[in-house]
């Protein structure tokens, strides 16, 4: 086999950073393999990827020193963020921009737009078409597209369904596969459910960007499970073996007999404009319920958060413990939501201040609020992180923070849009429990998911979504037996 | 939040894009000149028809931007009519001071302020920034760097109108009451501007890695999606202004609204 891309002692730092993120780092690829980069966030990953395309230094300028560098002839990259990684506004545009840059003369560039669409299996009427109006899949597919015009040897892909829904992860990995298969593929991803089978090669890193193992996938799954588990990575099995630990495999039942509703929907309308994009005939919520909210992309389960939350306009009725929502002065009070994107909810420039705004807002007294806010420092691991600004945390830090600005009130409702989207294995538990603990002590908890494992190990209900109403509640180990699991993912 | 801008493509979307930026570059600084409002009207006239009728626009859409013209039109007008210089006084209440003068130099403003605005509106409804740019690079030879960058700035935008209402959803379920005063508008400006800049930062970041990946460079050599070169569009808007802008000084001549040649204070 010949070597297609390799570094010998690699030496890398970040500016504004002490220590060293590679420290004599040596790795070599062959022509045609398959190899999967696993890692903690911070060990370097896309770094690594980068340095392997020559991305750093050429494009990106961060000091690097190796011995031997071979960059591959020809590769391609695809970056996580679907909607950074275009600059034209239009589908056949933004090919045609790649195919400009490798001098392709402009008689055959339609010629290879449609090739290359019909590879990553994209059908348009018109290829003239906004990519602002195609879904995250697509344009992943779109991206796959364009990075197959270079016609590359190698693919460098950079967790490219981390934003992306299961339907579309499946898409974007089928096509990856499809596509792949004669080709050189380095692949960054912490779920690896979809990519296990492709990959033949996993190399392991530290924290610290040292390498802990790198063989065949199967020698390495079974000498690192304890490292897999350690950091975060959603290995196949790690939800059997995550509950088989908990010992708690039995969703909580509730009684709802003579309990008061903590939330009642009856003929219920939400419009965005003056477009009806959801109704409702009748759904209750009671407390200490964790009810997941399922349902295609689209078909209005964010809809339905907002208008519960009145960030829509609304028609029907909707109780929120017994009490029409019209009459409840601020929402807020009662109602807490935690949006998918966290950055989107801080509004301050601190942890600290970030988890006491609604406090000072509520005119809490000062010892008070220190007292609370020092509570929720600790009880969501922030405590050392709590003079620094949001946006400085890692993804978990600002999922957590997020969580703990807006619980902080002890609202006996709290509705949520896919918190566990995009996070590691560690925080996903990590927040599942706590959302836990807060049912077991009777808050209604009210989630938008897409995740089945999670229906099943802490849902007590589920509401089903479809094209623009909820069409059914299930208690959620019927839902589970039921649909499961060809439904959802 | 889906926006629909489509609209009809007419002969004015058809023109070189860079002929059409010059020549409108060109009009602007001839209007300067124009010191007679009858000639003035005339030409705004011709503007507007080119507005009204050719830019492929629904008319819901063109009235609705209409607006803000009749307001440059009052401002602009306006304050020449109360406060400007002149001898032969029609009115005063204190610091108001209309005179003939100040009337007419008012009005001429104000004709001014529209041309003005809708000679640049003609062109931004009617000229796509991504055919601008290739125009640029084809017949101006702006280097590749600029014409890319431009085009993935305006890219984000949509991007950004997004975010701003995904963060207007975030404030009010963090229980923020809009205050009142300069204060509270600082304020909103504070929290707004921050998370959209920090995030349009990063893509922006991000977005010009991903060309480097794609081999954009600075090489001189590339080839062109799309061609832009001259037509037959570009010789009709020629003709068009060659018999509007003659034609708006002959019947200022012969047919004057005003007997009023020249508003320039002193002259």
């Amino acid at each position: 086999m010949t070597t297609i891309a390799s570094m010998t002692n690699m030496r890398l730092k970040f500016p504004g950073v002490d220590s060293l993120l590679f420290e004599d780092f040596s790795l070599s690829i062959d022509r045609g393999e398959k190899v999967l980069i696993l890692g903690p966030s911070g060990s370097g990953k896309s770094t690594l990827l980068q340095v392997l395309t020559g991305l750093i230094p050429h494009a990106v300028e961060v000091p690097m020193k190796a011995d031997a560098l071979t960059i591959p002839e020809s590769w391609g990259f695809l970056f996580q963020d679907p909607d950074a990684q275009f600059c034209m506004p239009y589908v056949d545009e933004e090919i045609a921009f790649v195919l400009e840059n490798l001098q392709i003369p402009r008689e055959i560039m339609d010629h290879y737009i449609d090739h290359y669409l019909q590879q990553v299996g994209l059908k348009f009427d018109d290829t003239h078409t906004k990519i602002q109006t195609l879904s995250g899949g697509m344009k992943q597919r779109l991206a796959i597209a364009s990075v197959l015009a270079l016609e590359p040897e190698v693919l460098c892909l950079d967790e490219p369904t981390a934003m992306l829904d299961p339907e579309g992860t499946r898409l974007v990995w089928d096509t990856i596969k499809n596509v792949g298969e004669d080709k050189t593929v380095v692949i960054v991803e912490h779920k690896i459910e979809q990519v296990v089978d492709f990959i033949d090669r996993v190399i392991l890193l530290d924290e610290n960007g040292a390498i802990i193992a790198d063989g065949p996938k199967q020698q390495v799954f079974d000498q690192h499970k304890h490292v897999l588990i350690e950091q975060g990575i959603w290995y196949p099995g790690v939800w059997e073996d995550y509950m088989q630990d908990k010992s708690r495999h039995i969703p909580p039942s509730v009684n709802t007999e003579d309990a008061k509703l903590a939330v009642h929907l009856s003929d219920f309308s939400a419009f965005r404009g003056k477009v009806k994009a959801l109704q409702v005939k009748e759904a209750r919520a009671y407390p200490g319920e964790w009810i997941t909210i399922l349902g295609e992309n689209g078909a209005g389960k964010s809809t339905l958060l907002l208008a519960m939350m009145n960030l829509l306009k609304t028609t029907g009725t909707y109780k929120v413990l017994e009490q029409d929502y019209k009459r409840i002065k601020h929402l807020a009070e009662y109602v807490s939501f935690v949006f998918q994107n966290p950055e989107f909810q801080f509004v301050t420039n601190s942890v600290y201040e970030e988890i006491a705004f609604s406090l000072h807002l509520a005119k809490w007294e000062q010892d008070k609020i220190t007292r609370r806010v020092n509570q929720m420092l600790k009880m969501h691991h922030l405590e050392e992180h709590q003079h620094t600004h949001p946006y400085q945390l890692s993804m978990g830090q600002k999922r957590r923070l997020s969580v703990a600005a807006s619980i902080v009130k002890e609202q006996p409702i709290i509705l949520l849009d896919e918190p566990t989207f995009g996070q590691d294995a560690k925080n996903t538990f990590a927040i599942l429990e706590q959302l836990e603990q807060l049912r077991a002590q009777g808050t209604t908890i009210i989630m938008v998911t897409h995740d089945i494992n999670i229906v099943k190990n802490f849902a007590t209900k589920v509401w089903r979504v479809e094209y623009g109403e909820l069409v059914k509640e299930f208690p959620a180990p019927i839902f589970v037996e039921t649909f499961q699991p060809a439904v959802i993912s | 939040m889906p926006m629909d801008f489509s609209y009809k493509e007419t002969w004015l979307h058809k023109i070189n894009p860079s002929l059409k930026l010059l020549i409108m570059i060109l009009l602007f600084i001839h209007l300067l000149m124009i010191h007679n409002t009858n000639i003035l009207i005339n030409y705004m006239i011709g503007m507007i028809v080119l507005y009204l009728f050719f830019t492929g626009h629904p008319w819901k859409r063109l009235l609705v931007i209409s607006i803000p013209f009749l307001l440059i039109f009052l401002t602009s007008s306006t304050s020449m009519i109360f406060f400007g210089k002149g001898e032969i006084t029609w009115a005063k209440w204190g610091l108001v001071h209309i005179t003939e003068e100040s009337f007419f130099r008012g009005l001429h403003l104000g004709f001014r302020g529209i041309s003005f605005a809708v000679l640049g509106i003609v062109f931004a409804l009617t000229t796509r920034p991504v055919y601008l740019f290739y125009s640029l690079m084809q017949q101006f030879k702006m280097k590749p760097k600029y014409a890319y960058s431009f085009m993935a700035a305006i890219r984000l935008i949509p991007l950004m109108i997004e975010e701003m209402q995904t963060l207007h959803y975030a404030l009010q379920v963090r229980g923020v009451q809009g205050e009142r005063g300069v204060k509270g508008f600082y304020k909103k400006i504070k929290s707004y501007s921050i998370p959209l800049l920090s995030q349009s930062i990063r893509r922006a970041y991000r977005i010009a890695v991903a060309m480097e990946a794609k081999r954009f460079s600075n090489r001189g050599n590339r080839t062109y999606f799309y061609q832009l070169g001259f037509s037959k569009f570009d010789v009709i808007f020629l003709c068009y202004l060659l018999v509007i802008i003659p034609l708006s000084y002959v019947t200022a001549t012969h047919f004057p609204y005003f007997s009023i040649t020249d508003v320039r204070y002193g002259s």
